[in-house]
């Protein structure tokens, strides 16, 4: 071939790598002058937010939209939440953990029901049962919100493919957006305290209930339908005698997630001015005491034990293997006489046993390693500022030319998936850029891609580790099971006292928060790899690091790869959340945000988050995608 | 072609155990008093996969393991490639002990002298085809152009050449399975392992494929090694056949000797649906002693089927003749008949 022919060839191979470098430099130096982006439209959404905000503060009780809607709602929700209160703390204290054991132990062994009975014993035990019923009352109104909001948007979307549609991207940004986001607009709608916690538990928690409704209801077999419909039942009463009852264990694993996000949310919900845990964990985070914090994190996960316990018996009551009427019976009445009991004797407060402050030696611990490992600590937090941080940082920001980062990203998001992906990513920096949230945006992504590195290079090698190893996986189960349940606050306590406030706390804590789902994911896509796949690479006399890197590893990577946005996601919530600590950045901007009613910034760095949420969640999918083998044809 | 005649490996398996669970010395003494599979299985948690496997598979031949699904068939033949560990038994290749090798002696023995065909094909979907064919090469360090080179060789030999580039899942399932073959094939290993290859193949495909695998044998001559549950892919396949039930092999021998000596009746329940026409030759249903004369004469060898088609043309009795062309027996209708 001749020589015109070879680069022409060449030119074809290379021509978007090219393009890049060509688009790169010439944006570069155009723009060499230009300092920030231009934030052309600063006030154009926070203004009128503002109006409205102050608009509505002024209205609240005379503008009909307030007494006849939002007000009653808010006083309903108020009512149910402190009735479930009442009726909690009414039940004398000793009534409720022998229920669970009773539930429990009916279908499940003996060993399980105890320990879901301590659990539920648990908050009394260390004094916050008070507390503790605050969250319970906010997390069950806001679940059967959830559940009632849920199950007919689920079978609106099952039946109806437009609606379904419609749903999809609603539900799509719902989980990908971190959850403080939702505070600003629940706070400029029905203002701080206890109700607007629950709707913004509610919305958080709703997707998993809509999706698997949809879900379920999708996979009742058509001919279970079509059954139905020759009997001459109306879509109705298919609906209710075949479609629900066929999806309902689909259902309820949905309602289970939603239970368990809500348990996660509640914590932060205090934010927005609801009381319980969520105020208690603060607390400790502000005199940093990490003993009482992890003691205060620990009642969380207890109700996450007994939720799952109690969940899984009653899931489990199969009429065959269930005691006998009698048995039950006797069971109800059994407990039942207990309360009549507690009530006449008095015995109803938990009795003082000890309190959070049996973990104070945790803090001596923390004091300890602080003092002691000052040279790690100390080193690690100069490392990832100095090193990475604040070069990453100010190169972003002020070497780099906005419309360079830009283009940049929008070229990776083409060649990843397409073309569409570009324009979508360009718009939403263009976006985040032209509402002022240029500098802000940039200082969280650079928090968010140095706890993204920490979680992969840590997760990825200890998920193709247990992924290989049954008994490995086992041994980690627990642990990460508890890393998940813990509120995520509760990892700042530590950080905070070990490496003071800054930023490195904040992408500590994320790393810790980001692990499990990295490890778990992991661990999934290489044990998932087919034996027969393994057996064919051994039978050839390939080693086991050969079989590991030319057959698990490249058959794991698209799973890995969803494991890693997921990383992704979770950092970015919990960079937001960080801003507690000074992280800086969109959380400290959005926390101070709904501390201060802020709500026109609110809005404005809620938007940029979404967009910068989507962009990082759409190019890692796109990512995973291209790392799938070819489908069959 | 480079796969030709070649080298080719005995292969020989005593007494080879397989039990699964945590304590299989229980499990194992429990069986030495005689004790059957599921007595054990009810007081011990384990379950016997092989009991007590012997055979020799010679060089060049095709041997055939045959049983239902749980008959410990698939066991078997990965304790034998030592996919698993056996629990108790020797498995020699041209006489070194298989069992007591370790991973990297028994690596080498893998690279130099064994492949497998897998019952779902067990192809990597991320590989080419032509990655896919010569892996095996690949994981002996060959260099990427004498990989594909050879690869590309073997494809045209199983019917594929031009399909390199494809990845396997775009190709229909006899196709997968060329791939397969020819996976197995290119490293010229002298033992063949074949897991039931052939049972996910509609049954065009799988006669298709019989053929082929019979073709390729004919100027090959490896040694075999042939998993199924199909007893018509069993006698059209081996030289000789085991079926296994229970985890213990029934009975061996040619398909010809369990057609017309069954030792169980589990044996003969296979044999019934067989046409026995096509199996069997003439030295089963000739008559040794009347050495009647008569104008034409066939060999030891040849099929009832055959002859039937002689004897349609001319009802006359026809005469047996040995190796040395010495008369050895004749057949008539009537025996043929009686047969049938």
């Amino acid at each position: 071939m001749d020589l015109a022919g070879g680069t022409g060839s060449l030119l074809r191979r290379w021509w978007h790598w090219l393009l890049l470098l060509a688009g790169v430099a010439t944006l570069q130096w155009l723009f060499r002058t230009v300092d920030s982006f231009p934030a052309g439209l600063d006030t154009f959404f926070s203004d009128p937010i503002d109006r409205f905000a102050r608009w509505s503060q002024a209205n609240r009780r005379t503008h009909w939209l307030f007494t006849t809607i939002f007000n009653p709602f808010s006083d309903a929700v108020r009512v149910g939440l402190n009735s479930v209160e009442s009726a909690l703390l009414w039940v004398p204290w000793f009534v409720l953990p022998i229920a669970v054991f009773l539930l429990v132990a009916r279908s499940r062994n003996r060993l399980q029901a105890v320990v879901a009975s301590l659990a539920m014993a648990y908050p009394g035990v260390v004094g916050l049962w008070e507390v503790t019923v605050e969250t319970l009352a906010l997390m069950t109104i806001a679940v059967l919100f959830s559940v009632l909001l849920g199950v007919p948007l689920g079978v609106a979307c099952a039946l109806h493919q437009r609606v379904n549609q419609a749903m999809r991207p609603v539900l799509d940004a719902m989980q990908t957006v971190p959850a403080p986001v939702y505070f600003v607009p629940m706070a400029l709608f029905f203002g701080i305290g206890a109700v607007p916690a629950t709707m913004a538990t509610v919305i958080y928690a709703l997707p998993p209930v809509v999706r698997l409704t949809t879900l379920g209801i999708m996979e009742v077999p058509s001919q279970a339908v079509e059954a139905s419909t020759v009997f001459g039942a109306s879509r109705r009463q298919t609906l209710r005698k075949v479609q629900l009852p066929m999806a309902m264990p689909t259902i309820m694993a949905g309602v289970t997630q939603t239970i368990m996000m809500a348990l996660g949310i509640v914590v932060l919900a205090t934010l927005l001015g609801a009381g319980g845990l969520g105020q208690e964990v603060m607390a400790t985070l502000t005199q940093r005491r990490t003993g009482r914090g992890i003691a205060t994190g620990l009642t969380v996960v207890a109700i996450a034990v007994v939720l799952d316990r109690v969940g899984r018996a009653i899931a489990g009551m199969d009429r065959s293997t269930a005691p006998g009427r009698m048995v039950t019976g006797m069971a109800i009445g059994g407990v039942l006489s207990l309360v009549l009991v507690g009530r006449v004797v008095g015995w109803i407060d938990f009795p003082e046993m000890w309190d959070v402050k049996a973990f104070d030696p945790i803090d001596d611990l923390m004091d300890w390693i602080r003092d002691n490992l000052r040279w790690f600590t100390r080193g690690m937090n100069d490392a990832v500022i100095i090193w990475f941080y604040l070069p990453v940082r100010d190169f972003l920001t002020e070497t780099l030319a906005w419309p360079v980062l830009v283009f940049g990203t929008a070229w990776t998001g083409w060649r990843v998936r397409n073309w569409h992906l570009a324009v979508f990513i360009a718009g939403a920096l263009t976006f985040i850029g032209l509402i002022g949230m240029w500098d802000l945006s940039i200082d969280t992504l650079t928090q968010v891609v140095a706890a993204v590195i920490l979680s992969v290079v840590i997760a990825i090698p200890v998920g193709i580790w247990a992924g290989q190893s049954r008994r490995v996986e086992a041994a980690l189960g627990p642990l990460l099971d508890a890393f998940q349940t813990i509120p995520s606050l509760v990892y700042i306590i530590p950080a905070v006292t070990l490496f003071t406030v800054g930023v490195v706390p904040g992408i500590i804590a994320s790393v810790i928060y980001a692990l499990p789902p990295g490890v778990r994911i992991t661990a999934l896509g290489i044990s998932q790899v087919p034996e027969e796949s393994l057996e064919a690479s051994e039978m050839f006399g390939a080693s086991p690091r050969q079989t590991l890197i030319r057959v698990r590893l490249p058959l794991a990577a698209a799973t890995i790869m969803v494991g890693i946005n997921q990383v992704i996601m979770m950092v970015l919530a919990m960079v937001i959340i960080s801003g507690l600590v000074g992280g800086g950045g969109l959380g400290f901007e959005t926390v101070s945000a709904v501390k201060n009613s802020d709500v026109g910034i609110g809005f404005e760095v809620g938007a940029a988050i979404v967009a910068m949420a989507m962009v990082l969640d759409r190019l890692t999918q796109a990512g995973a995608d291209r790392f799938r083998p070819p489908a069959a044809t | 072609m480079t796969i030709g005649e070649g080298q080719s490996a005995s292969l020989e398996v005593e007494g080879v155990w397989k039990v699964f669970g945590q304590r299989p010395d229980r499990a194992l003494a429990m069986a030495d008093d005689g004790r059957s599979r599921a007595e054990i299985q009810e007081v011990t948690g384990q379950t016997i996969g092989v009991r007590d496997v012997s055979f020799e598979a010679h060089k060049g031949e095709t041997f055939v393991v045959m049983g239902l699904s749980g008959s410990g068939k698939s066991t078997l033949v990965r304790c034998v490639a030592r996919l698993t560990d056996v629990t108790r038994g020797v498995v020699r290749l041209d006489g070194r002990d298989l069992t007591a090798m370790d991973e990297a002696d028994l690596r080498q023995i893998r690279r130099d002298k064994m492949s497998m065909v897998f019952q779902h094909f067990g192809l990597f979907p991320h590989r080419r085809v032509i990655d896919n064919v010569g892996y095996g090469l690949e994981v002996q360090g060959l260099r990427r152009d004498e990989r594909h080179e050879r690869a590309e060789r073997v494809l045209d030999l199983v019917g594929l050449e031009g399909w390199g580039d494809h990845y396997p899942q775009q190709l229909s399932g006899g196709m997968q399975q060329r791939v397969g073959l020819a996976r197995a094939l290119v490293v010229e290993p002298a033992v063949l392992f074949f897991d039931e290859p052939f049972s996910a193949l509609d049954p065009l495909i799988r006669r298709e494929m019989q053929e082929e695998l019979l073709r390729l044998q004919a100027s090959m001559h490896r040694t075999i090694v042939f998993v199924t549950h199909d007893f018509d892919e069993a006698i059209k396949l081996g030289d000789r056949i085991a079926i296994m039930k229970d985890g213990e092999f029934d009975q061996v021998g040619t398909a010809e000797d369990l057609i017309t000596r069954p030792a169980t009746d589990y044996v003969r329940e296979f044999t019934k649906a067989v046409s026995r026409a096509k199996v069997l030759t003439a030295s089963s249903v000739m008559d040794d002693d009347a050495v009647v004369p008569a104008s034409r004469s066939v060999s030891r060898g040849t099929s009832v089927e055959a002859i039937i088609a002689l004897l349609l043309a001319d009802p006359e009795p026809i005469a047996v003749v040995g190796e040395d062309g010495e008369r050895v027996g004749s057949v008539d209708r009537s025996a043929v008949i009686e047969l049938i």
